[in-house]
């Protein structure tokens, strides 16, 4: 008799483990107002135009973004000639690449972030230490890891190739003579090429910067273009105009719909990824672990200063806006939240952006539900979310839901590849 | 109609009114009365109000007879008390554009919730204070 008892309790647990595991929730008859007006307003439907760019007079030109293009592919931009932008930040991956850290001449310190929609991004890199696209775009042809080119190499480029410089000269002023001048130079870098970049007159120093600067802004010009298409969800969310009902159907389906629900409700992913980009392209400490073999990064805390230091910010002289149109940067807050806290991802396309955060620590989408779920204690400073609870089955309806969020790319087909000729 | 079904009615009519169909987006607008009974009228230059994007507030500060309060130095703290953090930008009052009147710059708010923001007021009254609540 005892061991009937013990099996009918065993057997009772089991069931009931299994279905607190696997059952899910049932649906809602109908979205509220409230639920509606939120998921709408995920909606890409809902996308304001590119915001413009002040720092960038070329920001719209076409001519800019042609040359920004032929260079964005142009593997000569690099020490060894064999890197180009379209290294890590493939099109057919949707400007990232496959890897856990970008692989430049070098293996990197960050997970390389997609391009997707970044045009409406204040801050740029994981930590937001550049103000501008174009800002950021130089960085990475002077890193010894990612391209190891100079500044000064990146002007005789330009200089030297007759395309180039016709179209750069028709965009800008004449490029600058280059009379005894060091075949390399540049404020970073090796010891020589820092001698080299001293031995350079101020005024030279200067027109060298501003090239620079100024093919920034063609590869800026370039990658506004890229932009995310519609998907499954966001026609479920234009739907929602006719009727508020839950129900499943061609364009999402229940896992979908509950996973939804979650999103927008208990699970707080739109705390941070909101608006039609699914991010709100601040910083934020969620608790990721360091990447292996580095210390745990300091993130935005040290993002901002040096975005306050950069030479080629918003404020600076290369830049085209007028100091009072440079509003994120001189209103942005610089306190000890930020330790640790690094930018939000678009959700946008993110089935096929693996893996995840800003080391690539995270390999697919069921273990970010599940570091989300357990919102573990921080490596430095706080971990801003709080675990979620959410049972098994409830994440894998979150991860359903990521699904909907992956369409082909809304830019033109020639910008995703090589140009001709 | 019973009670209940009323009450659902006039709920959601109330919802469909307010202006839920930009997602937080909310009326701009705000009146506080400050510690010492000053007036402070808020008004958003981004209307309707929506987070993420980065914008401007013109504050009126009135004494408690209604007249104009200027030469005050005023400033802003905030944050959203259920997530334990401040606002993600340092706003500053840069100047007064008309007796009375500030410009807060650097405003953005980066998350749907509830929000709370506390003016701090030096004029030659003393010091004051005002907490503005409300949801986006």
């Amino acid at each position: 008799m005892t061991r009937i008892l013990i099996a009918g309790c065993t057997l009772a647990a089991v069931v009931g483990l299994l279905a607190w595991r696997l059952l899910p929730d049932p649906l809602p008859a109908e979205w509220t107002s409230a639920q509606r007006a939120l998921i709408q307003s995920l909606s890409l439907s809902r996308l304001p135009a590119t915001p413009g760019d002040p720092s960038n007079a070329v920001a719209e030109s076409e001519l800019a973004a042609r040359l920004g293009h032929r260079l964005y592919f142009d593997q000569r931009l690099s020490g060894n000639g064999e890197v180009a932008c379209a290294n890590c930040h493939q099109p057919q991956n949707y400007f990232t690449d496959d890897r856990t850290l970008a692989v430049g001449t070098q293996t990197g310190f960050r997970h390389t972030p997609s391009l997707v929609g970044l045009a409406y991004s204040p801050w740029f890199y994981w930590d937001g230490r550049k103000d501008s696209q174009w800002a950021q775009a130089l960085a990475p042809i002077e890193a010894g890891h990612e391209h190891n080119l100079d500044r000064l190499q990146v002007v005789r480029l330009i200089a030297e190739d007759p395309l180039y410089k016709s179209q750069y000269e028709a965009l800008f002023q004449p490029l600058p003579a280059l009379p005894g001048a060091p075949r390399a130079a540049s404020p970073l870098g090796d010891e020589l090429l820092r001698r080299n970049w001293e031995s350079l007159g101020t005024d030279l120093r200067q027109d060298i910067n501003r090239v620079f600067a100024n093919i920034g802004k063609t590869l800026a010009a370039y990658q506004r273009k890229i932009k995310p298409g519609r998907s499954r969800f966001d026609d479920y969310a234009d739907s929602l105009t006719e009727s508020s009902a839950v129900i499943p159907g061609s364009l999402l389906s229940k896992d979908e719909l509950a996973g939804l629900a979650l999103f927008i409700d208990q699970a707080q992913c739109i705390s941070c990824h909101n608006g039609p980009l699914l991010t709100n392209f601040e910083f934020h400490n969620t608790g990721v672990l360091a990447i292996a073999g580095q210390l745990p990064p300091m993130g935005r805390y040290d993002g901002i200063r040096l975005a306050r230091q950069d030479e080629f910010n918003c404020l600076g002289q290369y830049s085209d806006a007028e100091p009072g149109q440079c509003t994120e940067l001189r209103f942005a807050k610089d306190d000890n939240e930020l330790v640790g806290a690094h930018k939000t991802p678009t959700l946008r396309n993110i089935t096929e952006t693996a893996p995840y955060m800003h080391g690539g620590q995270i390999a697919d989408l069921q273990a970010v539900m599940e570091h989300y779920n357990e919102a573990p204690t921080s490596m430095l400073s706080h971990n801003e979310a709080k675990p979620l609870a959410l049972r098994p089955v409830q994440l894998r309806q979150l991860e359903a839901f990521m699904t909907t969020l992956t369409a082909p790319l809304q830019t033109e087909q020639k910008w995703l590849k090589p140009p001709d000729g | 109609m019973t009670l209940p079904t009323l009450r659902i009615f006039l709920l959601t009519g109330l919802f469909l009114w307010l202006p839920a169909t930009n997602g937080w987006s909310q009326s701009a607008t705000f009146s506080l009365t400050t510690s010492q009974g000053s007036r402070l009228e808020i008004f958003s230059r981004l209307n309707p109000l929506a987070i993420n994007t980065i914008h401007s507030w013109e504050l009126v500060l009135y004494t408690a007879d209604g007249v104009p309060l200027n030469g005050a130095q005023m400033s802003v703290v905030g944050g959203m008390p259920d997530h334990d953090h401040g606002l993600p930008t340092s706003p500053v009052v840069t100047g007064e554009i008309a007796p009375g009147r500030y410009l807060l710059e650097g405003v953005r708010f980066h998350m749907p919730g509830r929000w709370l923001l506390t003016f701090d007021v030096t004029s030659a009254q003393g010091q004051e204070s005002a907490t503005l609540e409300f949801q986006l």
